[in-house]
């Protein structure tokens, strides 16, 4: 039995955490949660999780970050909003996760091999370079990166889709790719200002 | 004398008021008398710490003899607080209280700045208007208005009952108007009363009764208040009493019809057992019920049926036995139609009630969709001795009990989708439902709640006997509940998925019967009412009372009171406790015999009047008449509020308002202007 300390000393909270995440557009009414516990009593992932969708909001709130930002649960949150939809103080807890995800990728806390945060990225990745997702690419990418062999056990499925014309490995690419990237990195700019 | 006073120089003497730190915080108020000191007709200006106080009275009475004033003005609060104050005691120093103006400087100044300088020219520049204004006041009587002796009660629940029986047992009289067929309300409905556990209907029926049979009080139920004109002390109220097709003064309650009716088993929705019992077209709501008379449902009545094109067919299979079985004492009449009744009152107390959450409206709980989940009103009824299944608690197959049951608080409160505040009243009666459940059936009993709220003289108490029984408490908010099992155990089970929110994991818990603690809302029609009787509804609908601390119970009409929850859920002991203070405002009232009204009305000046009648269609007291004769216009000062809408639509300059005369108005906007 390994014993741990598990008591919470004030210099464990990373101070002014929680007010910034409350200060992003979308999340203030994380100031109402009155911690009822519906989220998780509605969350279909709750089943998995290692804090409940509840625990993070009060987590967060509290200025825990190290905790949230390692928690399994923003990454199992599967968006489907269901405690968007059903929570009484009208918290949008999707966009907190997505807001906790976002903050741990850029951390770089986040589950390596994980398919969610991997698959964020490829996905911003092409779209910038590109201005454009190709599915199949997309998928190829994601499999490679976080279960290798499971895409190997794919590969006869996408040979056929292949051959029909259903699947493809090619990069589409939009037009004006230079002025995308102008506005990309105008937006980009902004934000770093922000 | 004041007329004396009236035609002399204006010598006025001005006092700022420091409100302890309230105002000289934020004001000079040195700097404000001296600045005041140096206007025209100011004899003295005084600042002082509390000018309400008797020392501050005392102040402007000793002032008054010994400066020769004939007009005071103080700048302090809001003249809502002591406007009142001020003039008792300018009239304690002789003179006619309205020859004294009040400035806010707290409300309107020291409160809403933050600039120490800026606030303090804001004062002067006030204190500046009113000794403008104030040189221009002329002496004017409060004109008192006899009352009207009786009281409207409107509502017969425990509310309504207890205001009225209070009011009767006064010696004065009461209406008291009741729109279902019988008084009662929601408590003649649940079976015990928390944190006591006695029987609701042994403590509420006696006093039904009594009310139906009080002298001072006459009831009617099965009516409803269409129309309410006049104001306090002189109401006149329209009553709609609606058609129960029953000759109310033949009826002696025999109830021989109600068996001798042709549907030989009852058959249709009984609303007093919220739909879980069934009852004939000519029924009695329940054994108790006041008055002790039937009522016939026109909707279900072979007698009215309606044919395709509308018209009223007497079906051929109406035999109207209910007719032969009444015999001479003939109360069964089914040609009645609505009546309307005009009656005269002083004061009103309004005390509608609530209605229940809807719990369709919360669709995850599957009420309507689940047979076995009921609300808590379902559930007075089932475990009621006079209730459908004589107190037996069984599902709605009508045969097995429940082996375990989930009550699931909050049902609609504390929720901003639906209704946003707490209802009050629904920990306590989950846990009384809790409780008698496990009485009846010996039942697992959960709950599952946000907070357990017992503010309450021996709720909390009742709170550690629940949990002494053994029943358990859940502390988190239920997601759902569904019937698709995930386990062997619950199979065929109603499964509460929620996270038990202190163990820090999500539950899924199989139950036999889900009971839902909906919460309390207004009256749909709550609106309607408050227009009725022009009264004012907070943000969730509920009726807005005058001062919710210092004035529970009055409205902003004078005259018309609420109690119960038709002003925010609460329990029986609050709602009888409002209701006597109702009662004691009314009496308080009535007993006085006459109101004072503010002289600050408005009349006409008839050589002026042009006879235009424009002024007639706006005033929103229809305190305006139009004398034929004489072709002017005319305004009853009784009825007139002092709101000014005639005054400025008057396209002749013909109307004038005491206190507010042009020169008046003028020279306090001058006050201002001149100030730099």
């Amino acid at each position: 039995m390994e014993i741990k300390r598990t008591i919470k000393y004030q210099a464990d909270r990373v101070r002014g955490f929680g007010r910034e995440v409350m200060s992003v557009p979308g999340c203030e009414k994380l100031k109402d949660c009155i911690q009822c516990g519906t989220c998780s009593g509605v969350c279909p992932l709750s089943i998995y999780m290692d804090f409940t969708p509840r625990q993070v909001m009060a987590l967060t709130r509290e200025d825990f970050k190290n905790e949230v930002l390692a928690s399994h649960t923003i990454w199992l949150c599967a968006s489907c909003y269901a405690c968007t939809v059903e929570c009484p103080r009208e918290i949008r807890i999707t966009d907190i996760m997505y807001e906790l995800k976002q903050r741990a990728i850029h951390e770089g806390v986040y589950p390596k091999r994980f398919p969610i945060p991997v698959l964020a990225q490829e996905f911003t990745t092409m779209v910038r370079q590109h201005g454009r997702v190709s599915e199949g690419l997309l998928v190829t990418k994601l499999y490679l990166k976080t279960n290798p062999i499971a895409a190997l056990g794919m590969a006869k499925l996408g040979m056929g889709l292949m051959k029909t014309g259903r699947f493809s490995l090619k990069q589409e690419n939009i037009k004006q790719r230079a002025d995308l990237a102008r506005i990309v990195a105008t937006v980009d700019n902004e934000s770093v200002k922000a | 004398m004041a007329m004396e006073k009236q035609n002399q120089e204006p010598r006025i003497g001005f006092y700022v008021c420091h409100c302890g730190t309230n105002i000289a915080g934020m004001v000079d108020c040195a700097e404000v008398a001296h600045h005041v000191g140096t206007l025209p007709n100011v004899v003295m200006s005084k600042d002082y710490k509390y000018m309400c106080s008797d020392p501050g009275q005392e102040l402007i009475q000793k002032d008054i003899a010994a400066h020769g004033l004939n007009r005071v003005v103080v700048a302090s609060c809001s003249p809502l607080l002591h406007e009142h104050t001020f003039r008792g005691a300018v009239e304690k120093g002789g003179l006619n209280p309205f020859f004294f103006h009040m400035v806010n400087i707290r409300e309107h100044d020291s409160w809403v700045h933050t600039d120490r300088q800026e606030a303090t020219e804001k004062a002067k520049a006030l204190a500046q208007a009113a000794i403008g204004r104030v040189a221009h006041h002329k002496a004017l009587e409060t004109k008192r208005v006899d009352i009207n002796p009786t009281t409207l009660v409107v509502g017969a629940g425990i509310a309504g009952i207890h205001t009225a029986m209070t009011i009767a047992n006064a010696g004065k009289q009461v209406v008291l108007v009741e729109r279902e067929p019988t008084i009662g309300g929601h408590m003649a409905k649940f079976d015990k009363t928390f944190p006591t556990l006695d029987c609701a209907a042994c403590i509420l029926t006696p006093k039904m009764s009594a009310a139906g049979a009080h002298e001072n009080i006459r009831l009617l139920s099965y009516s409803e208040v269409t129309k309410v004109d006049g104001f306090v002390g002189n109401y006149k109220v329209t009553i709609k009493r609606k058609p129960r097709y029953i000759d109310e003064e033949a009826c002696i309650g025999c109830q021989d019809c109600i068996p001798a009716c042709v549907f030989k088993t009852p058959k249709f929705a009984d609303e007093f057992n919220e739909g879980l019992g069934k009852r004939r077209p000519v029924y009695i709501p329940f054994p108790q019920a006041t008055p002790q008379i039937v009522a016939i449902d026109p909707n279900v009545c072979l007698n009215f049926k309606k044919g395709e094109n509308g018209d009223r067919v007497v079906s051929d299979k109406c035999k109207k036995t209910c007719v032969e079985a009444c015999g001479d004492k003939d109360a069964i009449d089914f040609t009645q139609t609505e009546r309307f009744e005009e009656i005269e009152v002083g004061a009103i107390v309004v005390a509608t009630g609530f209605q229940t959450y809807d719990a369709t409206r919360s669709p995850s709980y599957g009420y309507g969709r689940y047979d076995n989940v009921y609300t808590a009103l379902e559930i007075e009824r089932l475990v009621n001795a006079s209730g459908p299944t004589g107190g037996h608690v069984v599902m709605r197959d009508g045969k097995s009990e429940p082996k375990s049951v989930g009550i699931i608080h909050c049902v609609g409160s504390r929720d901003k989708k639906t209704n946003a505040w707490c209802s009050r009243v629904c920990c306590m009666y989950s846990m009384k439902l809790a409780h008698l459940l496990k009485e009846h059936t010996n039942a697992e009993i959960y709950n599952f709640y946000i907070d357990v709220r017992t503010p309450g003289k021996g709720y909390e108490e009742f709170y550690g006997k629940l949990l002494e029984e053994g029943v358990h408490f859940i502390r988190g908010r239920v997601g759902e509940v569904t019937d698709w099992a995930m386990t062997p155990e619950e199979e065929g089970k109603l499964v509460i998925r929620v996270e038990d929110t202190l163990a820090g994991m999500v539950r899924r818990i199989p139950v036999d019967m889900v009971v839902l603690a909906t919460g309390l809302e207004p009256q749909k029609d709550a609106q309607d009412v408050r227009r009725l009787f022009n009264m004012s509804c907070g943000s969730e609908g509920f009726f807005l009372e005058r001062h919710p601390k210092l004035a529970p119970v009055n409205t902003f009409s004078d005259g018309i009171y609420i109690a119960g929850a038709c002003q925010g859920p609460k329990d029986i002991p609050d709602t009888v406790a409002q209701a006597g203070a109702a009662a004691a405002e009314v009496l308080a009232l009535i007993d006085k015999g006459y109101v004072e009204q503010e002289p600050n009305t408005a009349f006409i000046l008839e050589d002026e009047c042009s006879g235009c009648k424009s002024c007639i269609p706006l005033c929103p007291y229809t305190a305006i008449l139009f004398d034929e004769k004489t072709d002017k216009a005319w305004i009853n000062e009784a009825l007139c509020k002092g709101c000014g809408t005639c005054v400025g639509s008057c396209p002749s300059g013909s109307i004038v308002q005491n206190l507010f005369e042009d020169q008046e108005i003028f020279s306090e906007i001058e006050g201002v202007l001149a100030y730099d």
